[in-house]
């Protein structure tokens, strides 16, 4: 108990810090969910495929991004970013349009091919070996509160709170953010008020699997391994920070991925850390039976 | 919905066909003979991952294995002429992937099998071999899980856990250590070591265990178990799990200032550590059986691998090369691929010349001297720190 006592603030720490990854590939779960109505599965693939984007990039780079360090990441990450967001496009068109209007099992199940189709098909390119990021994120190691933070997770999780801040002013300030809320309320009316709901789907992709693939060069400079399979298991953990914070809900999402992230380090704290995934997903199922609609969740009644 | 019900219906129908049939071919193959005729290509079964994150260690595993076919071929084959044909099947580190696979070689008609690296996997393969009469040197899985199966047919190549476990805690012994953080990933291989050693230093008494704990494999985030080790005193971290989950925990504990010394077992002994926890793997120490690299006079066998396959031989690629060899000699001295001839010929074994030293086989079908031997990572490679002689 004593030991737990101790080790507070840095489990406080830590699991903000986990937390804000989860935060960054839940909102891509949330927004297209919101949308579309689609839980989308190969999203975790995405924040996979963007770290091995960052990988080839960086290693294309070779000695010479060494000299500009922070700068040429963020410059990484945003071509990155560009790559993985085009590539939910493409995923998109290619599976997920021609289904449009069909059971939502069905789109279900393709959802779940893509993210074979991406996951094997990196593997195929780049092999199924795990890589060693070239970039690796090193820095001062301060002591806040007696919990010990490193620079790099200060800069990560800034980078994170700016794209969420960003993303939040993007749906709430413009009007194709506008155009996006409209259609999660309803597609048809929208589309007979002359919303191109076409496109607004495709940048709705573009934009969630641009944030994923910012979370993938990220954890790829912090954790230093990636791997074909590494979007598996945080993709089921963003769903679950999704459904937390009550998926279709962007604040929700950013709230649900923090949460779970202190969930998980409270829990493996207490009852050990093999434990950590069941707890996680103890949690979902929780939720799913509770507060179906999340800590922020939309009122469902809304559609009738 | 009416559709979707008949769907299901049909899709049930469908499935109990398919067992039904699937059973009915497995006793058809069940409980023979392996089959084959007297003549032609003695079929080698091998069974490692080629997919996954271990991909790379399987690779290394089939070379190994191929070219000791390769050699035998060359010389003529075995049994007056009759030629080995190494058949690779994908094990993925998966229980179901590597049944599926040991189901294929089975139907194949393979006549021994010379595979196996992940114990979790290998262990539900071992009932489908025994059944069809296919005999097993298992080249690097080594559960103590896989002794307890108490089957005839099994031999294991590589030392066990039991053996790792004792090599630990000479280690442990030697370099004075007072307190040991024992971490594995759940898995049997994994888990196998931690409780044996745990057994073992608490009855040596010289140092305690502090901390005996698993993480889930497949995670990036490791925290937790930083903070477990780094709040237990430690000055030994003892890693049992394979390499991915091993050079990330390395990278994290040293960055949460653990200062103590880290060693990892045979899972993690493998270059790529050094790639995925960087700086933070130089001084990790490993338990491992010997590799080409710390093998006296292995030079020539080196350069010949590294002109077939283009690239340095790793771990367990000599003990698949030592499991072909082994099965061709007891196929020889059987005079025949006979299941039961064959298996009697292994027990007889006595000093083959073998990488890991002279083999021989006690009656648990296990090495009778396990050969394992400590490294240390020295720029990032591992290199031989100790022998334990």
């Amino acid at each position: 108990m004593e030991q737990i006592l101790t080790d507070m603030p840095q489990v406080i720490w830590d699991g903000l810090f986990v937390g804000s990854f989860y935060a960054l590939i839940a909102l891509g779960y949330s927004m297209v969910y919101g949308i579309i109505k689609l839980l989308n599965f190969a999203h975790g693939d995405i924040y996979m495929v963007g770290a091995f984007i960052g990988y080839a990039l960086l290693t294309a780079l070779g000695g010479s991004f060494q000299m500009m360090g922070l700068f040429s990441l963020i410059v990484v990450m945003m071509i990155s970013m560009l790559l993985t967001g085009t590539i939910g496009v493409v995923v998109e068109k290619l599976a997920y349009r021609p289904l449009r209007g069909a059971p939502r099992l069905a789109v279900l199940i393709t959802a779940v091919g893509a993210s074979f189709s991406l996951e094997y098909g990196v593997a195929a390119i780049a092999g199924s070996k795990p890589r060693g990021f070239p970039v690796r994120l090193d820095g001062e190691t301060l002591f806040m509160l007696g919990a010990r933070v490193t620079v790099p997770q200060i800069i990560l999780m800034l980078i994170a709170g700016v794209l969420m801040f960003a993303l939040d002013r993007y749906i709430r300030g413009t009007s194709t953010g506008r155009a996006m809320r409209s259609i999660s309320l309803d597609m048809k009316g929208s589309l007979l008020m002359g919303v191109n709901v076409n496109s607004v789907i495709s940048r709705t992709f573009f934009i969630g699997s641009a944030l994923a693939g910012a979370a993938g060069v990220m954890a790829g400079a912090y954790y230093g391994n990636i791997s074909f399979l590494m979007g598996f298991i945080i993709g089921l953990k963003a769903f679950t920070a999704a459904v937390i914070g009550g998926i279709g809900n962007i604040r929700g999402a950013m709230l649900g991925g923090l949460v779970l992230g202190l969930v998980e380090a409270f829990g493996s704290e207490i009852v050990g850390g093999q434990w950590r995934d069941a707890f996680a997903f103890a949690v979902l199922i929780l939720f799913l039976t509770l507060r179906p609609t999340g800590i922020l969740g939309e009122r469902v009644t809304e559609r009738v | 919905m009416n559709f979707g019900k008949r769907t299901l219906g049909v899709l049930g129908v469908a499935t109990a066909v398919l067992l039904a049939t699937s059973a009915c071919s497995g006793g058809l193959l069940g409980g023979g003979d392996s089959g084959d005729s007297d003549s032609g290509p003695i079929k080698i079964g091998m069974i490692v991952p080629t997919s996954g994150s271990s991909a790379p260690t399987g690779a290394s595993m089939s070379n190994g294995a191929q070219m000791a076919v390769d050699e035998i071929n060359a010389a003529g084959g075995i049994l007056d002429g009759r030629m080995l044909e190494l058949q690779i099947a994908d094990g993925a580190c998966d229980a179901q992937q590597a049944v599926a696979s040991a189901n294929k070689l089975v139907s194949s008609g393979v006549s021994i099998s010379v595979g196996g690296y992940c114990s979790g996997a290998t262990l539900p393969t071992l009932p489908i071999f025994d059944k069809a009469g296919v005999p097993m040197i298992i080249p690097a899985a080594n559960s103590q899980d896989l002794v307890n199966e108490k089957l005839k047919s099994v031999f294991l190549i590589n030392g066990t856990g039991l053996q790792q476990s004792a090599a630990a805690l000479d280690f442990v012994k030697k370099q004075g250590y007072k307190a040991v953080a024992l971490v594995d990933d759940n898995t049997s291989y994994s888990k196998d070591i931690t409780t044996e050693t745990e057994k073992q230093i608490k009855a040596d008494g010289a140092s305690t265990v502090v901390l005996n704990t698993s993480v889930n494999p497949g995670e990036s985030d490791y925290s937790s178990v930083v903070r477990d080790i780094n709040g237990s005193g430690a000055d030994l971290v003892y890693w049992t799990g394979y390499y991915q989950e091993g050079g990330l925990i390395i990278d994290q504990l040293r960055k949460a200032g653990y200062t103590g010394d880290i060693m990892v077992a045979d899972g993690s002994a493998d270059p790529t550590l050094a790639e995925i926890a960087g700086a933070a793997a130089e001084g990790v120490y490993a338990t491992m059986t010997p590799t080409p690299n710390t093998i006296d006079g292995a030079e020539g066998w080196i350069a010949d691998y590294k002109k077939a396959f283009g690239d340095d031989p790793k771990p367990y690629s000599t003990q698949s090369y030592d499991a072909v060899r082994l099965a061709a000699a007891a196929f020889e001295a059987a005079g025949n691929t006979n299941t039961d001839d064959v298996i009697k010929a292994l027990e007889g074994i006595k000093d083959f010349k073998a990488f890991s030293g002279p083999l021989s086989f006690t009656k648990d079908h296990t090495l009778a001297s396990g050969g394992f031997v400590i490294l240390v990572m020295k720029d990032a490679d591992f290199q031989l720190f100790d022998n334990l002689q």
